[in-house]
């Protein structure tokens, strides 16, 4: 029953690992899209395109906050009103 | 079979293993990028100087904007990781649980 647990445990774990990497490489795909033009004349990022980025980045996890809380919301609602 | 024990050396090539598909997915994911960003003529078949220098600014760009959201994001997560466990203190103190 322990073993079972804790094989448990890291399948979730790992599937948090996986997650993560999975909102990482989309926060990194959209920010640049959003806050890099796609004209090349320099590889220093500018000082806009930087503030751009930090904003970016604070939005997108403020986002996904506030999305996974209403998500968790109706679905508790939901499971409420299964259950009556 | 093995007289290592196997639990060890799994984990390091499971990490290895995903340090290098990250890697990977990055790889693909800059050179479409800059490739889409650098590349918008064909009428030749040969990469111009033009589009070269573009496309390894491109890339020097994206490693950069890859290093700050990093350091951004990893701030973000101490912060969220820190009220966790204030929480968890929180609660830890009436319900033990």
């Amino acid at each position: 029953m322990a073993q079972l647990d804790a094989q448990k445990l890291q399948l979730i774990q790992e599937l948090e690992i996986e997650m993560m990497a999975d909102l990482y490489n989309r926060l990194t795909t959209t920010c640049y899209k959003k806050c890099i033009p796609p004209a090349y004349s320099e590889s220093e990022l500018a000082k806009g395109e930087a503030v751009c980025l930090d904003r970016c980045v604070a939005k997108f996890l403020d986002i996904h906050d506030r999305i996974g809380k209403k998500l968790g919301q109706m679905t508790t609602q939901d499971e409420a009103m299964m259950k009556k | 079979m093995s007289v290592l024990p196997p639990i060890t050396s799994d984990a390091i090539d499971a990490d290895q293993i995903r340090t290098f598909k990250e890697f990977l997915i990055n790889y693909n994911k800059v050179s479409e990028l800059c490739f889409t960003d650098c590349v918008n003529d064909f009428t030749s078949r040969n990469v111009k100087g033009k589009e070269e220098k573009c496309a390894y600014t491109c890339m020097e760009k994206f490693l950069k904007t890859n290093q700050r959201i990093s350091q951004r994001f990893s701030e973000f997560q101490m912060l969220a990781n820190e009220n966790a466990m204030a929480a968890a203190q929180k609660m830890g103190g009436k319900v033990p649980s």
